[in-house]
């Protein structure tokens, strides 16, 4: 009887077992429902809005024609040409074109569902509340004319994102039905928000590297450091490759002169200078989440999109490529979302960036608050001393280069990156050639009007970037 | 009634279940004509009364077993006419009688496990004219033999004749024999050596979705073998055994097929629309269900290929919720726990049982789990519910199986009992008292749960039933002769 027991407790167990199985599949199908539902065609998804209560995503949006405009108001779910195109490929649609995108990472927040009720067809209220300023957004946007580039902006002190475009952009309302591989392909990165991809940062890499610079020698030490330009300069390995500046040079400088001039030979010269090695610079750059020699980048997630960060190659100081790479070219890439919370370490004068979101609340189907943004801050990425000299620096670096033109009190880094081209000729074969993108990355210094940046104006100008600057701190700075 | 359901109760309950799923049909189904649903009702009411009727002549004391049983059928065949739209699925009901039937015919067929042990080699055979059928009529390594009218899966039916054999194998164990000094059983062997063929050739088919299911029958039949009181096994051989298929499940992981390899690492969110699709389908209609559901008829899912047979848990949770899905897989439960309550009276009976629960639970989780995600999805039938006629009848005959431990059948010694009272027709009388330290006979096998007089002395090695309900201070006939039939008892 003993073993017909344990044979009987043996279908105990199976039972057991799937009963296991089947709570957790419960609590599974529960838990993620949402997400579940916000991936289905009969999904009814709510709207994304700017912190003035804009629309900036309507699954069922279309564009107006004549007969949804009356008394210059546009019918329900109909949007003139191009009112998105601004945030296109930041917000996002359910194209499934784009994954890296706002709607992407939170459709399950937009679904007008829960398990009890299922889907409301009618009357959800389930929202996204963005912190964008969607008007200031489009004037930036539109800044930037024919040229293609990005530009991101938020308050440094709460972390809020304001401005955030990338050109070339799409317009989900208008489709993709007009691009076509062979015909009409589309343009590059119309898909990608550039403000979370990797770009040479040219001499904005600067910025770190005289981060490392202060916290290794301190920066009385490095004041006192002055080396000469003479226009080229070779490293000491010889290789040939020009990295000066202008024909004349900026002759004898220290820091703070050659920060402003952003001039490649000191940085060259610093780089290879006896007093730091190469492990302070590597151990300097880790902490400010630069990603050294294939390391562990790490990620940055703004509300679920995730911007690169960003990497370069560093081995024998006195190697070209090493200074190159400190310089901001060679292997080195940032995203100018990293360059924006660097910059809000040096604005606070803490070290710790600001961690920036896009989502300042969400509601649920009811219209009940679910979540609400906090400010948070990253972990310490240089000392707070040295945080607040470099500021010294940048503010200064502004008020005699900068403020009169741009019409802000700011702390300022401009950068030119060369970006290798490759194109295919009509031969079929690949050509080489070089392109300059202009980069300004800074913030204002002004307790009251908190704005970090970082600006990309490919093929442009440091004129071009600074007016796009212009534009975007006008456009934030509104009247209460 | 001291312990369990009446007759009626479970009737009752039976058939509330049954009007309570098709006023919602009523209520809240898409059909286009009041007929579709009344055809419907009308089905299940006389399956239910024919039924009821049947199993009062018969006379079987498993009815809560019985009933159980056809109130799955019932739910299966009001499930499976309302996906997509209501109207009668007469395919489904036919195959849901037969499965009744061949219930009823398993559960006759191996009450006597004397007989069937003796004829156990004849299982060895059916399995392996199956598998030669598979061989030689699926065409290009498939496990469906295409009739023109109607699709045989005949991988179905060697899951109950592989739970047969291994229970019929059991007294083999008390018997070794040596080869070259070397102390083996044969049927061990044997067995390893079918379940390597069924490997192989669910692996040539292409179809490792079912292995799963074999291996789950094999490893409790293995566990059996080792908890057999006259083993003469060796353990270190067991667990040989047990190394070995270790061994062998990894190697099969490691060098498994493309297609099974994807299946493993799958991450359906990042594929919805390649390999993910049916899975992220499933997930999305479960969720849009939500407790209670679309309403029958009202989904979607139907359109999805196999939203009928492997994601059918996600097509009822869509149309009717996960409160019905998970009323359905409760049914299913309990029907294996009535074995549990009912201990099975033999040592066969309970290897049956327990091949049976293991087939049940393993083929759940594969289709529930897997159509959800929690596991690599495979495609297997769920029990009762799906569609498909070869499912369907296998898990009749595995219920049968099941059913067969519970009943009061007895075997009949051929030689006459000494010293004890003949009592005609058992059960046996109200107040019927035992004498005092009244000496049993040798080799008797007892019913279960019958109760054993006070002080009564036992021989050695004698099995007596466990949970006896006797009453107390039962009279005794005298010079009655002792039967072994059928008792009538109360169901659980």
């Amino acid at each position: 009887m003993k073993s017909l027991k344990r044979g009987t407790a043996l279908i105990a167990v199976l039972i057991f077992f799937f009963l296991i199985g089947m709570i957790v599949l419960i609590v599974k199908i529960i838990l993620e429902a949402p997400m579940y539902v916000s991936h289905s065609a009969h999904a009814e998804l709510g709207f994304v809005y700017d912190r003035n209560g804009d629309i900036l995503f309507d699954h069922k949006a279309r564009q107006a024609k004549e007969s949804d405009i009356s008394n210059g108001k546009y019918a329900e779910n109909c949007y003139p040409e191009g009112y998105f195109t601004d945030i296109g490929n930041l917000i996002g649609d359910t194209s499934g074109q784009m994954s890296n995108t706002l709607v992407n990472k939170n459709l399950e927040k937009l679904s007008n569902y829960t398990f009890m009720a299922g889907i409301t067809y009618e009357g959800g209220k389930a929202a996204i509340y963005t912190t964008l300023d969607h008007t200031a957004n489009r004037k930036v946007y539109d800044s930037f004319g024919d040229k293609d580039g990005c530009a991101i902006a938020y308050n440094y002190k709460t972390g809020e994102i304001l401005i955030c475009t990338s050109r070339p952009n799409v317009d989900p309302v208008k489709g993709y039905d007009e691009y076509d591989e062979e015909e009409n392909p589309m343009p590059d990165g119309m898909l990608l928000c550039k403000t979370f991809s990797k770009t040479v940062p040219g001499s904005t890499q600067k910025v770190p590297t005289t981060l490392a610079a202060i916290q290794t020698m301190g920066l009385d030490k490095l004041k006192e450091k002055s080396f000469n330009c003479e226009g080229p300069y070779h490293s000491k390995d010889d290789t040939d490759v020009h990295r000066g500046c202008w024909s004349g040079g900026h002759g004898e400088q220290n820091i703070l002169e050659a920060f402003p001039h952003s001039c490649n030979p000191f940085f060259a010269q610093l780089v290879a200078d006896p007093d730091w090695s190469i492990g302070d610079i590597k151990k300097y750059y880790k902490n400010m989440g630069i990603a050294v020699n294939g390391s562990d980048e790490g990620t940055i997630s703004i509300n679920g999109i995730i911007s690169d960060t960003a990497s370069t190659e560093l081995n024998d100081k006195n190697d070209h490529e090493t200074q190159w790479s400190c310089i901001g070219q060679g292997k080195t890439m940032v995203s100018p979302c990293q360059m924006m919370i660097w910059e809000s370490a040096i604005a606070n004068g803490t070290g710790k960036g600001t961690v920036p979101y896009l989502i300042d609340h969400t509601t649920n189907v009811s219209g009940r608050i679910m979540e609400t943004a906090d400010t948070s801050y990253t972990d310490v990425l240089f000392s707070s001393e040295s945080a607040k000299e470099l500021r010294e620096i940048m503010v200064e670096n502004g008020a005699n280069n900068y403020n009169e033109y741009i019409g802000y009190e700011v702390g300022i880094k401009s950068g030119t990156a060369e970006k290798d081209i490759e194109t295919e000729n009509d031969d079929g074969e690949t050509e080489y050639s070089k392109s300059e993108n202009a980069l300004l990355t800074g913030f204002v210094n002004d307790d009251d009007f908190p704005i970090a940046f970082a600006i990309l104006v490919e093929g442009g100008s440091s004129t071009d970037s600074k007016d796009v600057l212009s534009v975007l701190l006008k456009s934030l700075d509104k009247p209460a | 009634m001291k312990n369990g359901l009446s007759y009626g109760g479970v009737m009752f309950f039976s058939l509330l279940a049954h009007i309570a799923l098709l006023l919602i049909v009523f209520v809240k189904g898409n059909y286009d004509s009041i007929l579709d649903p009344l055809i419907l009702t009308g089905a299940v009411f006389i399956l239910d009364i024919t039924w009821f009727v049947v199993l009062y002549f018969l006379d079987q004391n498993t009815y809560t077993f019985d009933i159980l049983l056809e109130n799955i059928l019932g739910m299966s065949i009001i499930f499976q006419s309302c996906f997509g739209k209501v109207g009668f699925n007469i395919k489904h009901f036919i195959f849901c009688i037969m499965a009744l039937i061949l219930c009823e015919c398993s559960f006759r067929f191996v009450q006597n496990y004397h007989f069937i042990e003796s004829h156990k080699y004849i299982f060895y055979g059916l399995i392996g004219v199956l598998i030669l059928s598979i061989l030689l009529l699926t065409g290009s390594r498939s496990m469906w033999i295409d009739l023109g009218f109607i699709t045989i899966q005949p991988s179905e039916f060697i899951k109950p004749l592989f739970v047969l054999v291994f229970a019929t194998s059991l007294r083999c164990l008390r018997h070794q024999n040596q080869i070259l000094g070397i102390k083996i059983v044969y049927d061990n062997w044997i067995l390893v050596g079918l379940t390597g063929v069924i490997v192989l050739l669910q692996w040539w088919c292409r179809d490792l979705g079912s292995l799963p299911t074999f291996a789950a029958v094999a490893g409790c039949g293995l566990i059996m073998r080792l908890c057999y009181p006259k083993a003469k096994l060796s353990k270190k051989l067991i667990i040989g055994l047990c190394a070995g298929g270790v061994v062998i499940i990894a190697a099969a992981l490691m060098l498994a097929p493309p297609y099974v390899q994807d299946r493993l690492h799958v991450d359906i969110w990042a594929d919805p629309d390649g390999d993910g699709w049916q899975q992220c389908q499933a997930l999305m209609a479960t969720a849009e269900g939500g407790w209670f559901g679309k309403g029958p008829g009202q989904g979607y899912l139907y359109d999805v290929p196999a939203s009928d047979t492997d994601i059918v848990f996600s097509t009822i949770s869509e149309e009717w919720g996960l409160l019905a899905s998970m009323l359905i897989v409760t049914m299913i439960i309990l029907l294996m726990v009535t074995a549990i309550i009912n201990t099975p009276r033999s040592y066969f009976h309970v290897t049956l049982s327990l091949g049976t629960a293991a087939v049940f639970t393993a083929q759940m989780a594969l289709n529930i789990f897997g159509s959800c995600n929690l596991i690599p999805f495979t495609g297997v039938t769920l029990p009762f519910i799906s569609n498909g006629g070869s499912s369907m009848m296998a898990c009749g005959i595995l219920a049968g199986f099941m059913k067969a431990g519970q009943a009061m059948v007895y075997y009949v010694p051929k030689r006459p009992v000494q010293n004890m009272p003949n009592i005609p027709n058992m059960p046996y009388p109200q107040n019927m008292q035992f004498p005092q330290d009244m000496p049993y006979p040798q080799n008797t096998q007892y019913p279960q749960d019958m109760s054993y007089p006070q002080n009564a002395q036992y021989p050695q090695d004698m099995a007596y039933p466990q949970n006896a309900q006797y009453p107390q201070d039962m009279p005794y006939p005298g010079n009655t002769p002792y039967t072994h039939q059928t008792q009538r008892r109360r169901d659980i």
